[in-house]
């Protein structure tokens, strides 16, 4: 299992990348948009008809994207109109905040991806994990009552018990079988979704009077609340705080701990750790059990920080955070600072996505294939840089893990 | 065929591997390319056979230019090469094999198995290579393994072979019968290109001699002339041809080995019950052909393999099925055969790779954390004092040449205060000077009255480190015996026959 | 000269001492016991089991076999005591080979045990009967939608190429495939625009991951994510706004005559939808080019040893885009099938089986013989923890519908190690 990238200019790779994903994106409400087409179908109608269709081009995609940015960073009109006289900074720092809301758990999930990535290990069970983390945390957070100080932190610990069991599984499955824990993961969080359904619906954790899937909510003692006061509007919750220290701590993890050592090495070369006395059970095992806690600690703070309370479609419904978290993985080079940016880059994406949504009526879910489209440009700089005949630099194309199903 | 290489160039960015090279083989001419590792032979080879295009220069075949588009074109152009890793798939039987990419078809696209059985069956005749067209590749020793990609190459009607390094896997009485294949094949007008480093072989089997330096041909030369002639036009200086080893005195047993027996995946013993011993200040050397077993004994030793039972001592302390953190820990020094995929983390830094078996140790890490400051200045000390040919500690590895990385595992053994040191096949791939160098190495451990136990399938190597001389074959040890045997004896030990009988 | 073959030492007969074999036996033994206490012993003396053949519509069949009753205890305990002498042989003998072949046997007698239990007579079901037909007909649906992509797995791997898009191939077919079938209400278009789907789909995985040495399992899973997401987006787009591009147009069965009356086997094997006579079609077809022809001797080659392909002047990049591109065009068909047998397209409703069918492929062993044994085996199971609950078994809903998943995981760690994948699957081949 080995993971090895050189790339000449990354940040610049990146950046290409994502214009090329905005102008997929753009060529996708192209075509999607009737108005767009029916413009386009009347070209050749009149002198003016081009000029007319590319307009109605630009303002529509132009419109997308900029309700993209406004809904997710700032509204420059917004933000002159707060300077200037001192009001509404609620609504003005609402995109952000909504952006570093989404973001939190997202940089918490991908940092647990990169990690195992950098082992060689594909952990796709990211979503599932999250969910037996949310699943556990929230039944403690809602079942029992304890003073805050103890309350919330066991709550949190919880959560990565949870998120830990489930990587458990593919991990000792692994390392003792070597079960590919490809399909392991995916096998494993449809197992997690039907767990879910069935605590929801079917356990003391459902919500008491309901008949839907819904749990409980859990007490205000295990809630992570918002920095500014839930009167601000501003959702964005000390979760931050919790993601930064992941990143921190996996960066120290990564580069400075000796065990971190040991997974890159493993990452690197399977044949060369064995023969050079790393355990390579204990280490399979281990990065899942690293990796399925930290997204069940993401789980957590997602639940304690935004809904505090779990239901049927808890983390699947919203674009499954475990898959974006792989392709923000990908972006971030699965390095933790890099993760960081990418995370927070689509967390934007999304609550943009949501904004554009709402504003012009083309749903989210474009955002995401942004998303695909800008990790698979990415994923391969020898391509981006054929686009765009960058000088040639040594690249290799970002290769990971276990090749087949070895 | 009549073969003529013009001026053939070949760049690899600011790489000149093959630098105007001028070479004619005549029908019926074995015609031998004598290179160390790094010459540049591989590269000639692979533009001859048309997996690589030359930047200057023309292949001329009796008389008229021809450029190939690939190696297929080559291939129909009577060109076949028998390659140093054999291009055979495992899974397929000889005839599937054999007629790769030129089957014979009946209606709906379906190979005809009958006729192109019965066309091995002929070609096998002509040439005198019998082989049994459904057995399956993977099954067959070595040496016929080799045959079949001969047979291929005939079978193609290739009136041009080029056969590559295709000693390094032989025992030396294979090697005699491959001779004669090729004699005979001469015999019957086929022109042979043989590619080697071995000097005793070139002497033995060539009619002319070309030979290749650092991407130039350095001049041709007659098989009368001297290994010592040979050698120093390879490498370009006088070459030492034996290493330097203080008086033979043993001291009493560092290493022990008794009864072992491993178990591959399929149940069979490639360790079949094999006992040995290694005394202080003593290089044992190992000798044999690849594949008997020697790969799997040092994998047991290092602990990366089970033992099924038998004992391996070391300094009295038993290791047997201890797991590669405690071996290491305890004294053990490993070169690994596969540099690149065992004993190196490509990737990684120099300096990370120079305290790759020892991450945890003090001063490289405490309490967990590693103390990056210290790893950097032992890879400094240990660059300086092993003289390793790097632009800075922080490269990557794998941006050292062949040579420059074996001497950073073997500058990460040495100067890790270990007691006992297993190197396999430590020279595989090198050029001259690396390996005087490496020798030198494994004799100062040895002189300084630490123990060794040295794999190797060069003759010339176990000959010139060996103090005693173990033989396995077929997982067990033929026999151990003194430098002073004869190489057709110590062949015939590799082969099955045991010391006992040729004492008889 | 002569032969010297490679001597082969003698095996002594020495029981390994395989771990891993033994907790494969000793999980047999479990289900054995599990078998003999809660499914023999545990239903009462007199309750009856019924077995029947008849088609529901039993118009068509003039031989009816009527209703097979057998007594509940007794059946199982036979059962689950063949079960145990798997189970002990595998435990204690310990055989190299054919060890998942026999816990398949063991997975077979438990379904069977399990249907007897579940619809005894003095249980909790309202229904005291098994119909052994509907349920083979019932399964068939999943199990065709299964070996479409256990087949592309194969036609992929085959040539050494990873395709993890499988499940995104089923759902771009499916999505293509409503909407021609709701505009033409032509089937066989449908299925040829969803093959041509899935094989671009085929095609950009190759391009990555050919082209550009991308690994492979990444490109697959961004791909399927891709595709999941863009699927759901035009759901939006699309179908909310003309909801007559997603009617309900479930493929109809194409009889054959006089055959379709046999009793089980006609309507299992000549009532089907096209779809399902084009898989075997595919099944045969794919089984001749693979292992008798000239292309299937190079698509092998090129999946174990690409060097040795390239060697003899095969293009190893044109074999791999060729066969990734008829894969992904036969789980296009799948996905085509799929919809065909849902009636209409939903985001998501493929629930995975594009991934069990990469389990039932290596099952199967890259063959589509055992794909299809695989196949079968995985389609009974996801369709019985599907419709169980029809019998009242006291397990709820949402955990029998983890049973197919955590059945495949089962699968996947009792065989990796076992088997062996062509030798070059996964890996980019770079030419140097």
């Amino acid at each position: 299992m080995w993971m090895s990238l050189t790339s000449q200019n990354p940040v610049i790779v990146t950046i290409l990348a994502l214009i090329l994903g905005f102008v997929v994106g753009a060529f996708i409400i192209i075509f999607t948009t009737a108005s767009i087409l029916d413009a386009f179908r009347g070209f050749f109608s009149s002198w003016s008809a081009p000029g007319h269709a590319f307009k109605i081009t630009f303002d529509n995609v132009g419109a997308a994207y900029r309700d993209m940015f406004t809904g997710s960073v700032i509204d420059p009109a917004g933000f002159w109109h707060s300077l200037t006289t001192g009001k509404g900074w609620d609504n003005t720092l609402t995109p952000i905040s909504e952006t570093l809301t989404y973001a939190t758990p997202l940089v918490i999930v991908s940092t647990a991806v990169g990690i195992s990535f950098q082992t060689g290990l594909f952990n796709i069970g990211g979503n599932g994990q999250a969910v037996l983390g949310g699943i556990a945390g929230a039944v403690v957070g809602s079942m029992i009552k304890l003073p805050m100080v103890i309350h919330l932190p066991v709550t949190l610990i919880a959560g990565i018990l949870g998120g830990a069991l489930a990587g458990a599984l593919p991990g000792i499955l692994k390392a003792y079988t070597g079960a590919h824990e490809v399909i392991v993961t995916i096998m494993e969080n449809y197992v997690i979704y039907a767990f879910l359904l069935y605590v929801v619906l079917s356990t003391p954790y459902q919500q008491p009077g309901q008949s839907n899937d819904i749990g409980r909510s859990i007490h205000s003692s295990a809630q992570l609340p918002p920095i500014f006061g839930d009167s601000s509007g501003l959702r964005v919750s000390y979760g931050i705080f919790i993601a930064a220290g992941v990143v921190v701590f996996a960066w120290w993890f990564l580069e400075r701990s000796s065990l971190g050592f040991d997974f890159r090495v493993t990452g690197a070369s399977p044949t060369a750790a064995k023969a050079s006395g790393i355990s390579p059970r204990a280490v399979v095992v281990l990065v899942f059990l690293i990796s399925g806690g930290l997204a069940g600690l993401a789980g957590i703070v997602q639940v304690a920080s935004t809904t505090h309370y779990v239901d049927g479609t808890f983390l699947i419904g919203d674009a499954g955070i475990g898959f974006t978290a792989i392709t923000v993985a990908l972006l971030g080079r699965n390095k933790p600072v890099g993760i960081l940016w990418a995370s927070l880059l689509f967390g934007a994406l999304g609550v943009g996505g949501r904004a554009m949504q709402a504003a012009t009526g083309i749903p989210f879910d474009l955002a995401t294939v942004i998303q695909s489209v800008v990790v698979l440009f990415v994923a391969t700089p020898v391509l981006v840089k054929e686009i765009f005949r960058l000088r040639a630099g040594k690249t290799q194309a970002l290769q990971l893990g276990t090749q087949g199903w070895g | 065929m009549r073969l003529e290489l013009r001026g053939i160039t070949k760049r690899f960015g600011s790489l000149t591997a093959n630098d105007d090279i001028s070479i004619t083989v005549e029908p019926g001419q074995i015609h031998s390319l004598l290179g160390e590792n790094g010459a540049g032979k591989s590269t000639l080879m692979n533009v001859l056979f048309g997996l690589l295009h030359p930047d200057e220069g023309e292949i001329v075949i009796d008389g008229v230019v021809t450029k190939f588009a690939n190696s297929g074109e080559a291939v129909r152009r009577g060109i076949g090469m028998v390659h140093q890793h054999f291009m055979l798939v495992p899974v397929f039987s000889v005839t599937e094999n054999v007629v790769l990419g030129f089957e014979p078809t009946k209606s709906m696209n379906r190979i005809d198995y009958k006729k192109a059985t019965e066309d091995i069956r002929r070609v096998s005749k002509e040439f005198n290579l019998e082989v049994d067209p459904d057995a399956i590749v993977e099954n067959l020793s070595v040496g016929i393994q080799q045959r079949v990609e001969i047979l291929k190459a005939l079978s193609h009607d290739a009136e041009l072979l080029i056969l590559d390094e295709p000693t390094a896997v032989l025992t030396p009485q294979e090697i005699d019968a491959l001779m004669a294949i090729m004699r005979s094949l001469a015999a019957s007008g086929k022109s042979i290109l043989f590619i080697t480093h071995k000097l005793k072989e070139v002497r033995a089997i060539a009619d002319v001699i070309t030979v290749i330096r650092l991407g130039k041909v350095v001049g041709t030369a007659e098989p009368t002339a001297s290994e010592s002639e040979l050698a120093s036009m390879m490498v370009g200086r006088e070459v030492e041809l034996a290493v330097q080893k203080d008086a033979y005195a043993p001291g009493e047993t560092v290493f022990e080995i008794r009864d072992l027996v491993v178990r591959d995946e399929r149940g069979l013993a490639v360790v079949d019950g094999v006992s040995l011993d290694v005394h202080a200040g003593e290089i044992l050397a190992l000798a044999g052909v690849q594949g008997n077993g020697q790969t799997e004994l040092v994998e047991a030793i290092a602990g990366m393999r089970k033992v099924e039972s038998g004992t391996i001592t070391m300094n009295g302390r038993d290791i047997t099925n201890e797991s590669p953190r405690k071996i290491l820990d305890a004294g053990l020094g490993h070169i690994p055969e596969d540099r690149q995929r065992d004993g190196l983390v490509m990737t990684m830094s120099v300096a990370d790779n120079l305290v790759l078996n020892t991450p945890r140790r003090a001063p490289f890490a405490s309490h967990g954390t590693r103390n990056l400051g210290a790893v950097m200045k032992h890879a400094e000390q240990l660059v300086k004092d092993f003289d390793i040919r790097t632009r800075s500690v922080k490269d990557p590895v794998s941006s050292l040449s062949g040579g420059n990385q074996q001497k950073v595992i073997v500058a990460r053994e040495l100067s890790r205060n270990i007691d006992f040191l297993v190197a396999s096949q430590p020279t595989r791939g090198l050029d001259v000077g690396s390996i005087e160098y490496v020798h030198r190495q494994i004799v100062i451990h040895r002189n300084r009255g630490n123990g060794s136990l040295v794999v190797s399938s060069e003759l010339d190597e176990v000959y010139a480190l060996g103090d005693r001389i173990a033989v396995m074959y077929a997982g067990k040890i033929s026999g151990i015996v003194d430098p002073s045997t004869s190489r057709e004896d110590i062949g015939l030990m590799m082969a099955g026959t045991t010391a006992g009988a040729l004492r008889d | 000269m002569t032969i010297v073959e490679k001597p082969t030492t003698p095996v002594p007969k020495v029981v390994l001492h395989n771990t891993r074999t033994r907790v494969i036996g000793g999980i047999m033994i479990a289900l054995a016991l599990f078998v003999i206490f809660v499914f023999a012993l545990g239903s009462s003396s007199g309750s009856h089991s019924q077995l029947t053949f008849d088609p529901v519509n039993t118009t068509n069949s003039p031989i009816r076999l009527g209703t097979l009753t057998v007594l509940t205890r007794w059946s199982n305990l036979i059962l689950g005591l063949a079960m145990l002498g798997l189970g002990v042989e595998v435990f204690w003998r310990q055989p190299r080979r054919g060890v998942m072949a026999r816990f398949g046997g063991v997975a077979v007698l438990l379904l069977i045990a399990l249907l007897f239990w579940a619809a005894r007579t003095g249980g909790p079901s309202q229904i005291s009967y098994v119909n052994l037909t509907s349920i083979l007909v019932g399964s068939s649906e999943v199990v065709m939608v299964l070996i479409y992509g256990a087949l592309s797995g194969v036609m992929c791997e085959r040539s050494g190429v990873v395709n993890i898009a499988i499940e995104g191939q089923f759902i771009a077919g499916a999505f293509i495939g409503t909407i021609i079938a709701s505009k033409t209400n032509d089937f066989f278009i449908a299925a040829i625009v969803g093959a041509v789907a899935g094989g671009l789909i085929g095609l950009l995985l190759a391009f990555f991951a050919v082209r550009y040495l991308v690994d492979q399992i990444i490109v697959g899973i961004v791909i399927v994510t891709g595709i999941s997401f863009f699927s759901a987006y035009l759901n939006q787009q699309v179908f909310t706004p003309y909801p007559n591009l997603n009617t309900g147009n479930i493929a109809p069965s194409l009889p054959i005559p006089l055959l379709y009356k046999i009793p089980i086997i006609g309507p299992l094997f000549f009532n089907q939808s096209g779809f399902f006579y084009c898989m075997i079609i595919l099944v045969c077809l794919v089984s001749f080019a693979l292992f008798k022809t000239r292309y299937g001797l190079h698509v092998r080659a090129v999946g174990e040893h690409p060097d040795a392909a390239a060697t003899v002047g095969i293009s190893v990049a044109r074999v791999r885009y060729i066969n990734v591109a008829l894969g992904g065009a036969i789980a296009g068909i799948g996905g085509v099938a799929f919809m065909a047998s849902q009636g209409q397209f939903l985001p998501d409703y493929t629930s995975g089986f594009g991934y069990i069918a990469l389990a039932a492929m290596i099952f199967g062993r890259w063959r589509p013989s055992g794909a299809v044994v695989a196949s079968i085996i995985f389609g009974m199971g996801v369709y019985l923890a599907a419709n169980l609950q029809e019998f009242s078994v006291p397990i709820s809903g949402e955990i029998l519908q983890m049973f197919p998943y955590l059945i495949t995981i089962a699968v996947v760690a009792g065989l990796i190690g076992r088997v062996r994948p062509p030798a070059a699957d996964g890996k980019p081949y770079i030419r140097d």
